[in-house]
């Protein structure tokens, strides 16, 4: 497939890039962030795939969120796509900032108008890695996923429902429970329609319930002063305790004065990157 | 072998020293084999055996025949060649034997030359004192002698003048009277003739002395010879010796309990044998004499011997004296010895080692000071056999010793106390294993509540209560917190252990400085760092405890198995889910000196500490 480079500039001893290209799976032109770090033109890097949250574009995360030295230190790349198809003129897209552009929550969508271009779990899952692997200098066996708030989600699900897919997982302040949450309701009714037996499917709680695959470690944080906590929108509680039950190994780690922002998610990036290396690199 | 090789090898080599030698051996243990000869003419070898006759060997001809079908019987060839070699043996030894005592004879021969020479040195120089004694009496005799003489020639001659002149005076004297007499004036005659008269009947009436001056005997003193008489007798006897001269000790001549002590002689004394005396030097010495030690003394032929059944890590006083027959000579000038220590005993339980390093305590082994201790170390060859020391520590002042070694090894360490005698017996040695980071449990540091298993690897929280008043609480130990410390880990770099606990036990691990608060809890100071598991009813939960903070953390799979990594460069405490090799928690500290492992518990139950074990991967970033 081909890809546009839109953008590069060298970082961290690497390039951070941004590419276009024309996605099949969401009938439009996409855009996705790359860095490569040092080593990959030398040799093969493992990928980490960065799933942002809702409002984001593939820009924040490359300027916010300070992941670049990391990565070149352990030589991984680093993919960001966007968080939604762009441009696809469906109406009602534009209308709130948490559901339709900006806000794909990493599912394949099943109801109208939605279920064209609304297929950002399968572009995760397949197209992407299928187009960074033939296009980068990438060992295709070691991938590992994150993200932050609905990309949190998005990565526990993609962890959760692809056992052995990804050698790592983490996330930032998820989406825990999205069938209990506001945001998640309103989403999933919007994208997957009213039976909420299809909503499971793309709900890192339940499909912790069910897991059964090679064990898991995984690393959360969250800000304890993060607004959408106390607004009961992320519901990390539930998803410690199916995890508990399951022994499904978490560590969860609440830290105190942090909120929702990418000042949260850079605090902390460093020690993200360092596990998913454990496993990436080991 | 052909039966022919055998003779045609071996054999010959037994001929060639019996050349050599015409001594008459013990019969040798070998069965008769009697070689019948051929009608050929040809020698074979014979053995005389089971008789006292000297063995004789000819020498073997050209090829050796084969043998008859009577030898067949006789020999087998396995015995044959079995039973050569030992006589062949014996007959080397007595080779050897003979040249030792020839080389002894040698050795003695020279003795006696000396021996004698000196003799004859010292009997001609004796002689010589003699005689040269004997001519200095001569001359004092003759010259008294010629002065006597000339003495009484001198009296004798006086005595002539005076004769003479009393002569003259006489003849003056009748000339006078003559001349008076025929003197014509008779008035003249009559004035001088009376004086004269009288001077006549003066001289008549003298009594002239006509004793000798001196008498003609010469007088002879009975001469003083007694002392060349000693000295002629002194021949016969010999001097009583001189003071022999001890000599200092000789490194590493002494033993833990006896001494090797040497001498010499001062002059060519003849001596019969020495006594050595000896007594051990005590520390306090009583002011009176009645305790003083024991003087032991040893009599020997040599100038050396070595005095047994001492005490180690002892002084000694030694002096010697040498006897012959004519006396004792003066002692020698006392020396002092010492024994050498008795060997350290390596304090197992105090011993702790990590990749780079161990950290080896002892016990002296000595009741009084010794001078320094040697620490000497091997590898383990492949094979688990000791293999030569490789490494030798010395001059090492205190009972402790921290030494570098290399990483994955094993070694075997012993320690030898050292004084001026030399260095003791190696102490048992201990095995270390630089694999891992590997130290035990400090039992005085221990809460009472506490109690260890045999290895010192497990502690029990026991279930009943113990009262307050069964508490044996010393300096050292926890007052609050049922807790332990393990021994300190005194090296940089990183170090890793782990610690096994049960679902429900309630614990805390971690690391703290040597002057942790005794009535404090782990991890609620600046001095300790631990992880802490709670258990509730419902859920585990977990703190990472420094100062009484700990973040706020979940876990969801409670770890029975966790791996505790120290990074002292770095200064970082990691804790680990050992099982899942899942990252828990990494405290980041400045730690200020080196610290010792923590563990608590915080309820009735037990907790194993795993150690020795080499760090995993997944523990290092």
């Amino acid at each position: 497939m081909a890809l546009t480079q839109v953008s590069s500039n060298k970082c961290a001893g690497g390039f951070q890039k941004v590419f276009e290209h024309d996605s099949t799976e969401l009938k439009c032109k996409m855009k996705f962030a790359v860095f490569l770090p040092p080593k990959a033109e030398t040799g093969k890097c493992p990928v980490f795939y960065w799933l942002s949250g809702l409002t984001c574009t593939e820009q924040n995360f490359i300027t916010k969120a300070g992941s670049q030295l990391a990565a070149a230190e352990h030589g991984i790349i680093i993919v960001a796509p966007d968080t939604s198809p762009r441009g696809c003129s469906i109406e009602g897209e534009d209308e709130t900032w948490d559901f339709g552009t900006g806000a794909g929550f990493y599912v394949d969508a099943t109801q109208d108008p939605w279920k064209t271009n609304y297929r950002m779990y399968s572009y995760v899952t397949e197209e992407l890695p299928k187009l960074i692997n033939s296009n980068f200098p990438t060992d295709p066996d070691r991938m590992s996923i994150s993200g932050h708030s609905m990309g949190g989600h998005g990565a526990l699900i993609c962890a959760l429902k692809n056992p052995g897919k990804y050698k790592a997982v983490s996330a930032f302040a998820p989406i825990c429970n999205p069938m209990q949450c506001p945001w998640g309701q309103k989403a999933f009714s919007g994208y997957l329609g009213p039976d909420r037996s299809a909503w499971e499917a793309y709900d890192a709680t339940v499909l912790a319930g069910s897991y059964s695959g090679p064990q898991l470690d995984i690393l959360i944080d969250q800000g304890r002063d993060d607004q959408f906590l106390s607004a009961s929108q992320l519901l990390p509680d539930n998803l410690i305790s199916v995890c508990s039950e399951k022994k499904i190994p978490v560590v969860f780690r609440l830290q105190p004065g942090y909120d929702h922002s990418y000042f949260f998610i850079y605090s902390f990036m460093n020690d993200h990157i360092k596990h998913h290396a454990k496993y990436l690199n080991a | 072998m052909e039966l022919d090789d055998i003779r045609g090898g071996r054999l010959d080599v037994i001929s060639e020293e019996g050349e050599h030698q015409d001594i008459s051996r013990e019969s040798s243990t070998m069965e008769a084999c009697y070689v019948v000869p051929e009608p050929g003419g040809r020698t074979f070898q014979r053995f005389s055996v089971n008789t006292n006759e000297s063995l004789r060997f000819e020498p073997c001809e050209d090829s050796c025949p084969s043998p008859t079908a009577a030898e067949d019987d006789v020999f087998e060839k396995g015995e044959f060649e079995g039973e050569i070699i030992p006589v062949r043996n014996q007959l080397q030894g007595k080779v050897a034997e003979m040249e030792n005592f020839a080389g002894h004879l040698e050795e003695i021969f020279l003795t006696v030359e000396e021996n004698f020479g000196r003799q004859e040195q010292h009997l001609e120089q004796h002689y010589n004192d003699v005689l040269q004694t004997l001519s200095q009496r001569y001359d004092e005799r003759a010259t008294g002698l010629q002065e006597e003489k000339k003495s009484k020639l001198e009296s004798l001659y006086g005595q002539l003048l005076v004769c003479g002149q009393a002569l003259d005076a006489s003849k003056v004297l009748i000339e006078t009277a003559q001349e008076i007499y025929r003197c014509q004036d008779k008035r003249l005659f009559l004035k001088t003739v009376m004086p004269i008269i009288k001077r006549v009947e003066e001289f008549a009436k003298e009594d002239i002395d006509l004793t000798l001056a001196t008498s003609l005997e010469f007088s002879t003193p009975l001469a003083d010879l007694t002392d060349v008489k000693t000295m002629m007798d002194s021949i016969n006897i010999v001097p009583a010796p001189s003071a022999p001269v001890i000599n200092p000790q000789l490194p590493n001549s002494a033993t833990q309990t006896s001494l090797h002590v040497c001498w010499s002689l001062f002059s060519d004394d003849t001596v019969e044998y020495y006594e050595l005396y000896y007594r051990p030097v005590l520390e306090d010495t009583p002011a009176d004499s009645t305790c003083a030690p024991q003087e032991s003394k040893v009599k020997v032929k040599e100038t050396h011997c070595t005095v047994t059944d001492l005490l180690p890590n002892a002084q000694y006083e030694l002096w010697v004296t040498a006897t012959n027959t004519t006396g004792i000579s003066p002692a020698s000038e006392k020396a002092l010895y010492m024994t050498v220590p008795s060997p350290p005993v390596i304090k197992q339980r105090e011993c702790s080692s990590c990749p780079e390093a161990a950290l080896i305590r002892w016990e002296s082994g000595n009741t009084n000071p010794v001078d320094s201790y040697t620490v000497e170390l091997s590898e383990t060859g492949t094979v688990g056999t000791e293999s030569n020391i490789t490494e030798s520590i010395v001059a090492v002042p205190t009972c402790q010793c921290l030494i570098q070694l290399q990483a994955g090894r094993q070694y075997f360490i012993s320690v030898r106390a050292v004084n001026i005698g030399g260095p003791s017996e190696r102490s048992d040695a201990i095995t270390i294993s630089t694999t891992g980071t590997f130290f035990y449990l400090l039992e005085d540091t221990a809460h009472p509540c506490l109690s260890m298993s045999e290895d010192g690897f497990t502690i029990f929280y026991g279930d009943e209560e113990l009262p307050i008043t069964a508490m044996a609480f010393e300096d050292n130990t926890f007052t609050r917190c049922v807790a332990i410390l393990g021994d300190l880990i005194p090296v940089r770099g990183r170090h890793y252990w782990e610690v096994e606990v049960d679902e429900d036990t309630e614990f805390r691990v971690g690391v703290a400085y040597e002057d942790t608060e005794r009535d404090s809890y782990l991890g609620a100071n600046s001095s300790s760092w631990c992880m802490r598991h709670i258990r509730t009813p419902s859920r585990h939960k977990y703190e990472f405890l420094h100062n009484g903070w700990s973040p706020d953390l979940r876990i969801t799979v409670h770890p029975v198995r966790i791996g505790v990594a120290l990074d002292y460069d770095r200064g970082t405490l990691s804790f680990f889910n050992a099982h899942l090799e899942q990252h828990l928690h990494t405290f980041r500290c400045h730690f200020q000196s080196y610290v010792h492992p923590c563990f608590s518990l915080d309820n009735p139950g037990a907790l194993t500490v795993h150690n020795g074990i080499a760090a995993p991967d997944y523990t290092v970033t």
